[in-house]
């Protein structure tokens, strides 16, 4: 299991990127990366040249966030301005856009089967759910307050949700906020279920193991990922490692490794049998914000991959094999 | 049997006297001899023989007797026989001067024996005999030089008298020049082959001495042969064999010790070998009653120094200090010489360093070096002495000098290591290394303490793969291996337990009951502690828990794995956990001034202000008032009470700062060094306005912390940053946050980067500002106060832009965008004023909302405007550009024309020159002479005329330019009666502003009584508030400004926080060196023993 550097794109945004995601291939085209960055654009790259297909602009303020649709057809970008653009790959044309104030908008996902879009509502403590036939705001999931007098003002930023993750069979939304608590959701009935504790600071990046449902790793900036059993609420590692605060986490598509983004400017391949750090990159030389894995399909199938993005306004690519 | 016949006067008749059978009473023999008046001869015989049998008083009686005056008178003429019994007599005295011990009887008898002896002299000035035994004498008064002159008249006369040649042996011998003491002894064995077996035993001696001790033993044993009751050759034997340092040797010296002692039980030289012996075979009661035997038997000084030795030693190894220091000094007393017998000066050099009194230790180990100036073992004792004395540098002259010359000694090498540590680190991780290899090469085992200091020592150095290698070298095999390589992996726990995780035991527990042994030795524990410690370093914070949780399970007492467990669960803001580590921490010693000083900085993160105060008293007064970390963290607790107070009472702050600045100004009048407190009164002092001062000390508080791992210090960068901002020093403002945020928080801290964005606020940068803000909300979103900040940023930043006296339409354009932008954040935050997220105001926030709105509005005519006037431009530029053609046209026609007149000229010149050349040559023609003036003067003209007409042009050029600007200015002109008009229609918006204005100032107020449920951003913004202040005047904005940074720098000041924070890595890297260096105290301590 390793990591082998491809190809790096120096000044590939004119700022700080912060958000990275896959484009699954479709069957016209292989798979596209997709950044976006504090320089209010949202880029499109192809792989493995990492070749600019097109700028994306219309957003205010920085882009936070960025989600592919399953299908590979739709992404849709969010900035700090609290707008999720919704729009087509392969034209650019806008689809919709989403704002459901007075919430923020932070990290999105689509849910695998690719009829619901996950956002991360922030401030509101709660995660907004869109129809991604009709973009229709079909639910809201809050988180509940803690018991108690009447919730602080610093309790409730605490609750601020920064991060959101389907599980692999989409039932279950798992959601991370300012506090480090973690919440798990059931979908179908729109229900929260328990808290996983463990975290004490921002939970900024979550990811369910595509191979085991239960299984759900968390990147905290208390410089540790955690690995929860989420259904059984028990803590199964934790793995400490990096220098700084864990920015993003990416399950690989075997589920064997994750790798982590942070601000200690590295990436980092960990191999899960072991629940050890089999390998550190340092090419970044700035906080690394995304790392994502390319998914599975179109061609080269087998070959694996995995971007990270950094405030070095860089992006790399690695073979993961 | 041997019989004496005493002529009977007057007659053939003589007495006969059986010597064996002479009478008791030695008067009856004198009658017969005084009545015969036998030959003096047979008086002597009779004196001897009674001498022979002991019966000392007889003989006496007889001598006496026989020197008596009578004697004299009668035997005037019998001189060689008078002489003979004063001899005697005077020998006898001489002997007895020499065996007595008591001083005045001894001088008694000396000056008895001289009596005779001048006697003798006086008779016959030259009889040898008499010489002799004056020699003798002398030398059994210890006059050695007389004595030599007397032995040297009696062997000028006759080089082969035997007794002389013994007794010049002597002299030698006592002279130290032994090979001619030696061929003297040997010159009386030729003269006289049948002397007595003293002889023999001076030769002996003189080849011991000389070091040639097979010869030497042959000697001896010849005595021995001779005189099998010979005790001095039994005791020379005896020694002989006990320094041949070997078990049978010894063991047959010893046999011939006892022998002696047997034969002689009094011979103090036996007593003290024996009494020796006894001493290293810890037979201490048998040491003292020979040794005290001994010195009752001696009066012989350096035998007497050598029992008190023996002594002291007893007493020294027994543990009593008192009397062994007596007996040491009574020993070193005996010596005249320390050179002589140095071994007492270094045992009381030691029992002296035991009972602490290090000078007097000093002068006696110098005294020691001084005879044996490369002795190890001294120079290290003085080392030790050194370091007592606070002499650190000569301490390690020394260690490194006993190092130098036995550069196998690994004890000194720990030594010198251990007093390079405090000083030269690098050097003594050097010491200890080579320690470390010569114990390796040696085969002998490395103590843990020693590789412990070196793993310390290379973490100190951040060299953390060398350390670990060194702690896991300490710590060898053991349960923590498979800890450490993570073979061990931890059990699933619960995740609702996971809040206890860092207190969890089971794991060990349960280990236990699968029948693992789980085993801590006393000694590993702090090589262990230590390797926690580096993996924490190493950011392995989960390793460290492990390995300090079995520290706790092994020893529940150990304080600092509870404290470095509380720091790891505080570091992961885990404070209830903290907090419950930290209480237990305290129940096993509730003093503990670490403990407390890290609940306080707890409770303080809790927001529990009375209880942190209470909490730093307490750990403050633990150690009275001695614990600089204490009072440092009272001194900060004051600070953020003055700048915390929200009703900004002058009074309580003042009061407050000048507490605080009491407190940090007692730090380092106790600890000049301490970076802390320096900082913390710079602070002060900063806070007072006196920032020339601030500025000075957080530059060297700056220089002095970067260079240690351990002491990160953000704080004083963050500070210095402020001040320069303060002073209105932007620029240097920014590269100094910068910097911080990259070399301490990765880039990760908002609380730096809202600083940042101030700065370039004030600097009116305002892109900048505004990036900035951005990244510190996407760091931190869920602090809206950053959002505000941003959206009064976008604001400010479209109002300075349509205030522009010169602005394009995308400006303009891109200055909606961003109030559009505004507009958004501010109704955002309105909106989500409902949800109680943040403190603001709604209407103040609605205020701003319609600001920008009227902005906007006021914005649109201004686009207008600009694209109008892009479009006027665009024409304007397009006149321009045909009036620049026409000018051209009209310049080429110009120029065309200048050319034309030019070149008329030109031919009218030529014509004339050619005139006046025919002219010329018509003159010359009829002169017939030519001369050369003229001829130049021909060509100057010529020159003249090309000069001017270069001019002329040059002069056209110009005309030509300066029609350009002329044309140019008009443009000017037009534009700036255009911005004119721009202008007419800014007094409005002004005063939209200033309305505008009043209420922010005003919210103000209330957002800071808002926000005062976080103390740390009131206190910030109060802090802000002073430092912008003193910006103001030195800035240009003046009043305007400083209302406006008052409404959106609300920066929650964290510098007090991030310095509480930072102090806690320095207060850990304490704990790991003062373990590292107890061990080291034991091992000094066990030297000194």
């Amino acid at each position: 299991m390793k990591l082998a550097g491809l190809k790096s794109v120096e000044n590939a945004h004119d700022d700080s990127v912060w958000a990275a995601t896959w484009v699954p291939a479709t069957e016209t085209r292989s798979a596209l990366l997709l950044t976006g960055s504090l320089d209010e654009t949202v880029r499109l790259w192809s792989s493995d040249e990492l070749v600019l297909e097109r700028t994306n602009t219309g957003h205010c303020l920085g882009v936070a966030s960025v989600a592919a649709h399953p299908s590979g057809l739709i992404a849709a970008s969010a900035s700090l301005d609290s707008f999720v653009r919704v729009f087509d790959v392969d034209t650019n044309a806008t689809i919709a856009t989403l704002e459901a104030p007075p919430s923020e908008v932070w990290q999105l996902r689509f849910n695998p089967q690719g009829s619901t879009l996950a956002v991360a509502g922030g401030g509101s403590a709660s995660i907004k759910l869109w129809d991604t036939a009709t973009w229709d705001l079909i639910a809201t999931l809050p988180i509940p307050r803690p018991e108690g007098p009447k919730p602080s003002d610093k309790s409730g930023s605490k609750k601020f949700v920064l991060s959101v993750a389907w599980s692999s069979d989409g039932k279950r939304l798992a959601c991370g906020s300012m506090d480090g608590t973690i919440s798990i959701f059931d979908v179908a009935r729109a229900k929260f279920l328990h808290h996983l504790e463990g975290h004490f600071m921002p939970v900024r990046s979550l990811v369910y193991s595509p191979i085991e449902p239960r299984l759900l790793f968390t990147a905290s900036d208390d410089m540790h990922v955690h690995m929860y059993d989420a259904e059984g609420k028990s803590l199964v590692g934790a793995m400490s490692g990096h220098e700084s605060w864990v920015l993003s986490v990416d399950v690989s598509p075997d589920g064997a490794a994750i790798a982590t983004g942070s601000s200690d400017r590295t990436v980092r391949l960990w191999d899960l049998s072991m629940r050890a750090a089999v390998q550190t990159m340092s090419n970044h030389t700035d906080q690394v914000w995304g790392v994502a894995f390319r998914p599975p399909g179109g061609s080269g199938v087998r070959t694996g991959r995995l971007a990270s993005v950094s405030d070095d306004k860089s992006i790399s690519l690695y073979d993961y094999s | 049997m041997a019989c004496l016949y005493i002529p009977v006067q007057n007659s053939e008749e003589e007495v006969r006297v059986a010597l064996d059978q002479l009478p008791r009473d030695a008067a009856d023999i004198l009658d017969i001899l005084k009545a015969e008046q036998a030959p003096l001869d047979l008086w002597l015989i009779i004196a001897r023989e009674y001498f022979k049998q002991g019966k000392v008083e007889q003989f006496r009686q007889i001598l006496e007797e026989g020197s008596g005056p009578e004697i004299d008178e009668y035997y005037s003429d019998v001189r060689y026989e008078r002489i003979a019994i004063l001899n005697a007599l005077g020998a006898y005295y001489s002997y007895l001067g020499k065996i007595e011990t008591k001083q005045r009887e001894k001088e008694d008898h000396f000056i008895l024996a001289t009596q005779y002896y001048n006697k003798a002299s006086r008779i016959d000035m030259h009889e040898p005999s008499t010489w002799v035994g004056k020699g003798q004498l002398l030398l059994a008064k210890g006059d050695v030089e007389q004595a030599s002159a007397a032995f040297k008249i009696v062997l000028d006369g006759d080089r082969d008298n035997v007794p002389a040649l013994l007794g010049q042996a002597c002299v030698e011998f006592n002279r130290g020049r032994y090979s001619e003491s030696l061929e003297l002894y040997k010159r009386a064995l030729q003269v006289h082959p049948n002397c007595p077996a003293a002889v023999r035993l001076g030769i002996g001696l003189c080849r011991y001495k000389l070091g040639q001790f097979d010869k030497a033993r042959q000697a001896f044993e010849r005595v021995l042969q001779l005189d099998p009751e010979n005790v001095e050759a039994l005791v020379a034997l005896a020694i002989m064999d006990l320094h041949t340092n070997e078990a049978i040797g010894i063991r047959k010296g010893m046999e011939k010790m006892q022998r002696a002692f047997e034969i002689y039980p009094f011979f103090a030289m036996a007593l003290n070998y024996l009494a020796n012996h006894f001493f290293f075979t810890g037979q201490h009661f048998l040491v003292e009653q020979l040794t005290e035997t001994a010195l009752a038997v001696t009066n012989h000084g350096p035998t007497k120094s050598h029992s008190y030795y023996n002594l002291a030693r007893s007493y020294h190894s027994k543990g009593d200090y008192e009397k062994a220091g007596l007996y040491y000094m009574a020993s070193v007393k005996e010596i005249n010489k320390p050179y002589e017998f140095i071994f007492p000066y270094y045992g009381l050099g030691q029992v002296q360093l035991k009972l602490g009194d290090f000078r007097s230790a000093q002068s006696n180990f110098e005294k020691v070096l001084e005879i044996y100036p490369d002795n190890c073992e001294t120079m290290k004792a003085l080392g030790h002495i050194y370091v007592q004395l606070g002499q650190t540098e000569k301490a390690q002259e020394f260690m490194r000098k006993a190092t130098k010359i036995d550069p196998r000694d690994s004890q000194a090498f720990v030594e010198l290591g251990d007093l390079l540590i405090s000083s030269d680190a690098g050097a003594a991780l050097d010491a200890f290394k080579t320690a470390r290899g010569l114990l390796k090469k040696g085969g002998e085992e490395v103590p843990v303490e020693l590789l412990n200091n070196i793993g310390v020592l290379h973490f100190e150095r951040g060299e953390f793969e060398l350390a670990e290698q060194s702690f896991k070298e300490a710590l060898g095999d053991g349960i923590w291996l498979s800890f450490i390589e993570g073979k061990e992996n931890f059990q699933e726990i619960d995740a609702s337990d996971s809040i206890i995780q860092y207190k969890d035991l089971r794991l060990f527990q349960q280990l236990e009951e699968s029948g693992r042994h789980v085993e801590l030795p006393w000694n590993k524990i702090t090589p262990l502690f230590n390797l926690a410690r580096l993996q924490e370093q190493l950011y392995n914070p989960e390793t460290a828990s492990i390995m300090y949780r079995l520290i706790l399970f092994k020893f529940p007492e150990y304080i600092d794995a509870y404290l470095r467990l509380a720091s790891i669960a505080k570091a992961r803001n885990n404070i209830q956990l903290s907090i419950e580590l930290v209480h237990d921490a305290l129940k096993v010693n509730d003093k503990c001034p670490n403990a407390l000083s890290m609940l306080g900085e707890l409770e303080l993160k809790n927001d529990d202000w009375v209880k942190a105060k209470e909490t730093f008293r307490a750990a403050s007064d633990a150690t009275d008032g001695k614990d600089s970390y204490a009072t440092l963290s009272l001194g900060n607790w004051n600070y953020f009470a003055a700048i915390r107070n929200e009703k900004r009472n002058p009074k309580l702050e003042a009061t407050h700062l000048e507490k605080a600045k009491e407190l940090y100004t007692r730090v380092l009048l106790q600890h000049p060094a301490n970076l802390y407190a320096a900082n913390g009164a710079g602070v002060v002092l900063a806070e007072k306005g006196h920032f020339d001062v601030s500025k000075d000390i957080f530059t060297q508080v700056q220089e002095a912390a970067s260079g240690n791992i351990f002491v990160q210090m953000p704080d004083v960068w963050i500070n210095l940053a402020h001040v320069y901002f303060a002073q209105g020093n932007f620029a240097l403002a920014v590269k100094m946050y910068q910097n911080c945020l990259r070399k301490f928080y990765h880039n990760t801290d908002s609380q730096i980067l809202l600083y940042l964005a101030r700065t370039h606020y004030e600097a009116e940068q305002w892109q900048d500002c505004k990036k900035t803000l951005l990244r510190a909300i996407h760091l931190t979103p869920s602090n809206y106060t950053l959002r505000f900040d941003a959206g009064v940023t976008m604001q400010k930043f479209s109002a300075s832009t349509l205030q522009k006296e010169k602005k394009t339409a995308d400006e303009v354009r891109s200055t909606i965008a961003e109030l559009e932008n505004a507009v958004r954040l501010f109704s955002h935050l309105s909106a989500a004023s409902n949800l109680h997220f943040h403190g603001f105001d709604e209407k103040k926030i609605d205020t701003h909302v319609e600001y920008c709105k009227n902005v906007l509005d006021a914005a649109k005519p201004h686009l207008e405007a600009a694209i109008r006037e892009e479009q006027q431009i665009r024409q304007r530029q397009e006149v321009a550009r045909q009036v620049a053609l026409a000018e051209e046209a009209r310049r080429k026609a110009e120029e065309h024309r200048k050319f034309q007149l030019e070149r008329r000229k030109q031919e009218d010149e030529l014509k004339r020159v050619r005139q006046q050349e025919e002219h010329f040559q018509r003159v010359k023609e009829q002169w017939k002479s030519s001369t050369p003036g003229s001829k130049r003067r021909e060509r100057s003209d010529l020159d003249d005329e090309e000069g001017g007409n270069s001019e002329r042009r040059r002069r056209k050029g110009g005309k030509r330019r300066k029609k350009d600007k002329s044309s140019k200015t008009r443009y000017e002109t037009e534009e700036a009666e255009a911005d004119m008009m721009d202008d007419q229609e800014y007094p409005e918006d002004e005063d939209a502003n200033l309305n505008y204005r009043e209420p922010t100032s005003q919210n103000d107020q209330d957002e800071a009584e808002e926000n005062v449920a976080d103390p740390l951003a009131a206190a910030g913004l109060e802090d802000s508030d002073a430092e912008d202040e003193e910006a103001a005047p030195s800035s240009t904005a003046g009043r305007r400004r400083r209302a406006w940074s008052e409404s959106d720098d609300d920066e929650p000041l964290q510098r007090p926080l991030s310095r509480e924070n930072s102090t806690e890595p320095q207060q850990s890297d304490e704990e790991v060196r003062e373990d590292g260096h107890k061990p080291n105290g034991n091992a000094v301590s066990d030297d000194e023993d």
